[in-house]
């Protein structure tokens, strides 16, 4: 029983995986990063020597900038097309519940960022490898975190677009993903700010999602591997968010009406 | 329809070539314009336009947690900053581009090194000792850091002091060249510190691998070994005689000293009979 539920789960993820992996506007996207990262090779040329620095900050940004995007392109639309398009009665006549559907299409875009997030890693990590003849694990795992932003990010979009018109979604999720990359400014402006303020911030800093959490490209330029506890609190901050937010996502699915 | 349709296969390639030579006589047109007519902009604003870098707590906060990358961009700039030349010569923003570089970036150690070198040439001692000193906190393992502000103590404060207090600290550093404890020493002797300078020839002497220093920090603390016994030879010829030796002869035809020592150096020892106090010429 448990077994067809993730089965069908697991059918709509591949679909929607399909589906979105067949965008042209995601080849372009992909192709248009590829040529960010290699312009770091540029940009190193002229840093008095500090090329490495130079392509491992401006490659792992821009990948950041690229699935950003992809993740509010994609992740705020597939299941408003759905909906709009109606093909969404299609799948759901069939013994198929909205949550696996909204599950389906979660998973299904996890896919195709992880894919995207690969490829780009892939090309990054090879430049690396090109400059400096070393496998930056420092890197690799800066990617990873990356695909864990992007993955939470995704939920959040899928949530509100749920509710809200897909620009709506987009520009909601975007702002709040601003908001998580200030976290630290955030807290520090907290703590020199007055009583009421302070309360305000500190109220920001813990609702909205930290994604500085996942930040570790500022490492990767002095070859630090994260502290072991650090990484076991990432994932287990990441599961429960990204769990929070697909659980409110579904009681939204749930109650709408199309 | 059908007389459009006419005018265009018959005068289709005609028009195209009438519009391309239209196009053309356009461009031809405005290179010339670029080429030969008077700047309507005056061009002493175009030439040069000063960087205007965010204070480190603002770019903090304006890169969202992408400090390394706009340290990278800063620095980029500065290269073209001072790589480009200023026209009025003064490079007035430099001190604020270090200081946001290593305000985002705190352990960026080319960019401490590269200010240490750069700023005080420019007129900006004061500065680069101030970023010397945030790049000695940020990186206290650093042994470039105290070496190079020591070389900017030295050739813009003159002050000897400070400088061998920062080479003292850079050669306890990991990875410091073995000259820099020497320098130290040198510092050390050209200041009123002359016994610490001796402590830390001896030290190089006893301890230094390398043949060359081992040899030089050992002549350097026997010239310095001998200047202590003049003036202790000068001390016991004023309590004898209660005034200075009027040169250091006197102290050997008062039978203080059996003769002038020679310096291992080759350095002549300077005294002058006002102070009673004897210092090493070069």
């Amino acid at each position: 029983m448990i077994k067809k539920y993730f089965k069908t789960i697991g059918v709509i993820a591949l679909n929607t995986f399909r589906e979105t992996i067949r965008d042209r506007i995601l080849y372009s996207l992909i192709g248009f990063a590829a040529l960010v990262i290699a312009a770091g090779l540029l940009a190193g040329s002229v840093s008095l020597g500090q090329d490495l620095r130079v392509i491992e900050s401006f490659g792992l940004t821009a990948m950041l900038i690229f699935l950003l995007i992809i993740t509010l392109f994609v992740g705020t639309q597939v299941v408003w097309r759905e909906v709009e398009r109606k093909t969404i009665y299609l799948t759901l006549t069939k013994p198929v519940t909205r949550d696996q559907f909204y599950l389906g299409k979660y998973f299904g875009i996890c896919l195709t960022t992880a894919t995207s997030a690969l490829i780009m890693g892939a090309m990054f990590l090879l430049e690396i490898y090109f400059k400096a003849h070393i496998f930056s694990v420092p890197a690799l795992f800066s990617i990873i975190w990356m695909i864990f932003e992007v993955w939470l990010l995704t939920a959040l979009g899928l949530m509100l677009s749920t509710f809200t018109a897909p620009l709506s979604s987009a520009i909601y999720t975007f702002c709040l993903a601003l908001i998580g990359h200030a976290s630290t400014s955030i807290w520090q402006i907290a703590q020199k700010s007055p009583a009421a303020l302070k309360y305000i911030l500190d109220v920001i800093y813990y609702l909205f999602p930290n994604l500085e959490k996942f930040n570790l490209r500022n490492e990767v330029v002095y070859a630090i591997n994260p502290p072991f506890s650090q990484v076991w609190t990432t994932v287990v901050y990441f599961i429960g968010y990204t769990a929070l937010l697909l659980v409110l996502g579904l009681m939204a699915f749930r109650s709408d009406e199309f | 329809m059908n007389s459009k349709k006419d005018f265009l296969t018959s005068y289709g390639a005609l028009t195209a070539i009438f519009l391309l030579a239209i196009i053309f006589l356009g461009q031809l047109n405005y290179d010339a314009w670029n080429a030969f007519a008077a700047p309507t902009i005056p061009t002493s604003l175009n030439n040069y336009i000063e960087p205007q870098p965010l204070s480190g707590n603002t770019a903090k906060i304006a890169a969202l947690g992408e400090n390394e990358f706009l340290a990278n961009i800063y620095w980029l700039e500065l290269i073209q900053y001072y790589g480009g030349g200023d026209p009025s010569g003064k490079y007035r923003k430099l001190p604020d581009l270090y200081n946001t570089i290593t305000d985002l970036s705190p352990k960026f150690l080319t960019a401490y090194q590269n200010g240490l070198l750069v700023l005080p040439g420019e007129g900006f001692v004061d500065q680069a000792i101030a970023l010397g000193k945030k790049g000695e906190e940020n990186l206290p393992n650093s042994w470039e850091i105290p070496y190079y502000l020591g070389l900017d103590y030295h050739i813009y404060k003159k002050d000897y002091v400070a400088a061998a207090e920062e080479f003292t600290k850079a050669s306890k550093l990991p990875g410091a060249p073995a000259n820099t404890a020497y320098f130290a020493a040198l510092y050390y002797s050209q200041t009123d510190q002359r016994k610490i300078s001796y402590d830390l020839f001896l030290n190089i002497a006893q301890t230094s691998t390398d043949p060359y220093l081992k040899d030089r920090a050992q002549k350097y603390a026997d010239h310095l070994a001998i200047t202590f016994s003049l003036q202790d030879a000068i001390t016991a010829f004023q309590n004898k005689y209660h005034r200075n030796p009027n040169s250091l002869q006197d102290l050997v035809d008062k039978k203080i000293i059996n003769n002038i020592p020679v310096s291992p150096l080759g350095f002549p020892f300077n005294y002058d009979s006002k102070s009673g106090q004897i210092s090493e010429g070069k």
